[in-house]
């Protein structure tokens, strides 16, 4: 047999299996990230904050909104505004959220606060 | 012999290609308005559509808003400022007509009122104090819902009669949602989720074999139904809810008694038009269940009735499915 073909299969099979090898770590560290909850707190669209929920730790966050600051605490993995000048207390009243597509919104301070990569459906509603 | 000579050899790229490029293209953003962001993901869609469906959406925030004049015609807050006849916004009248004449059954003519806006805004103001509103002025509101009423004209011209505002917030989403759908399907688009607060859902099918997707339900614990080419829209205290007292005060207001504690945590109903969605799963918070089980029977709507994390109605062929 060809010396120089069973070198270039060799070649071959190597590449296939470092392809197959990288796609098989990307894969498994995206599932990890998504058993992972992380918050995304945005002020006017932009993220001015991500907080990682799976560490279940009890921590305060002050966030500069449109309009005065806005009092952010985490507890057990969930997240909640405790603290905000808006008039109508919506976001505060809301509690702790520890779901995906469930955000707390303080429209009078332009934040939003969204939980992504714990979900297990495709959308929530409620 | 080598790989290099078998016959298949010209699938080698394909393969790799295949391998490297698995993930589907998928079109995401969001955008502020009906007071709550509405999460759009369209999955065969091109960014021109995505473009459309925020100026859509945009276009009905702001002819529907109650609190503020915006841009060159008459929206909402003009009509309830407006003693004498004006013409309005051309979508706002069709959807003031839609609104006022909803074209369903009993229950959503009982308990769905856009008269609403004056006595909404002011249980809003109370119980953002933690305060229940006093009966005399919920009486009083109610009485100004029932001498109030809107005159349609020609070429959007629209009267509104008596001192009550008229508050668009029950209907407008599922209605914008049906506008969406309209132009989807124009486009011959059907994989995609409009998410509108997560209270108004339009559905198309996931690209799978089955093309359902998995609507999760807060309102239980690790529980979700199949969902495609429909709308899901829900109606609960779990989010809005005042807790005073002993009473969980709803952002629902029973245009009939003028009160704020409805009968169930939430309710979910399942429809193929989106603002039916929406005005019956906010009347049924106020119904009974017999109530219920004849508007979905009329109505050809699909429901869950949901009260401390169970359920105590669910339409025939609905099947709750747990993670």
């Amino acid at each position: 047999m060809d010396r120089k073909k069973l070198r270039n299969d060799l070649f071959l099979i190597l590449g296939l299996l470092l392809v197959a090898s990288i796609s098989l770590i990307v894969v498994l560290s995206l599932k990890k990230v998504e058993s992972n909850a992380v918050a995304k707190v945005y002020v006017q669209n932009e993220v001015v904050e991500v907080i990682d929920l799976s560490k279940k730790e009890d921590k305060d966050y002050y966030i500069d909104g449109l309009k005065g600051k806005v009092h952010i605490h985490t507890h057990d993995g969930a997240i909640a505004v405790v603290e905000s000048n808006c008039p109508h207390q919506d976001c505060v009243h809301m509690g702790y959220v520890s779901e995906t597509n469930h955000p707390i919104i303080c429209a009078y301070n332009a934040v939003y606060i969204v939980i992504e990569g714990s979900g297990n459906g495709d959308v929530v509603i409620g | 012999m080598s790989i290099y000579d078998m016959k298949f050899k010209p699938i080698i790229p394909l393969l790799f290609i295949a391998l490297t490029s698995c993930s589907a293209k998928v079109s995401g953003d969001r955008v502020f308005c009906f007071n709550c962001w509405t999460n759009i993901k369209l999955f065969d869609g091109n960014d021109t559509e995505f473009e459309d469906i925020k100026n859509i959406l945009k276009y009905y925030d702001k002819i529907s808003d109650n609190y503020s004049a915006r841009g060159t015609t008459n929206n909402l807050y003009q009509l309830n400022k407006a003693t004498e006849v004006i013409e309005v916004d051309s979508k706002l009248y069709d959807l003031l007509h839609v609104a006022s004449e909803p074209n369903i059954s009993g229950l959503g003519g009982n308990y769905f009122d856009y008269r609403l806006g004056s006595l909404s805004k002011l249980w809003k103001d109370s119980l953002a104090e933690k305060k229940i509103l006093d009966e005399e002025i919920v009486e009083n509101e109610i009485i100004k819902m029932q001498n109030s009423a809107l005159t349609f004209g020609e070429e959007n011209k629209v009267l509104k009669v008596g001192q009550a505002e008229i508050d668009l917030g029950g209907i407008v989403k599922g209605y914008t949602l049906d506008v969406i759908k309209e132009y989807l399907t124009e486009k011959e688009r059907k994989s995609y989720i409009i998410d509108s607060g997560s209270s108004s859902i339009l559905l198309g099918e996931k690209q799978t074999e089955s093309g359902y997707f998995n609507v999760t339900i807060n309102d239980l614990d690790n529980s979700y139904i199949k969902v495609k080419n429909g709308f899901v829209s829900t109606s609960g205290t779990s989010r809005q809810g005042v807790r005073i007292g002993d009473v969980t005060c709803s952002h629902i207001v029973n245009p009939v008694t003028g009160s704020v504690v409805n009968n169930y945590d939430a309710v979910i109903v399942l429809s193929d038009k989106g603002y039916i969605g929406d005005v019956l799963s906010t009347s049924m918070m106020m119904a009974t269940v017999d109530e219920i089980k004849d508007s979905e029977q009329k109505d050809n709507v699909k429901v869950i009735v949901i009260k401390d994390k169970n359920v105590i109605y669910k339409s025939e062929g609905i099947e709750i499915l747990h993670y």
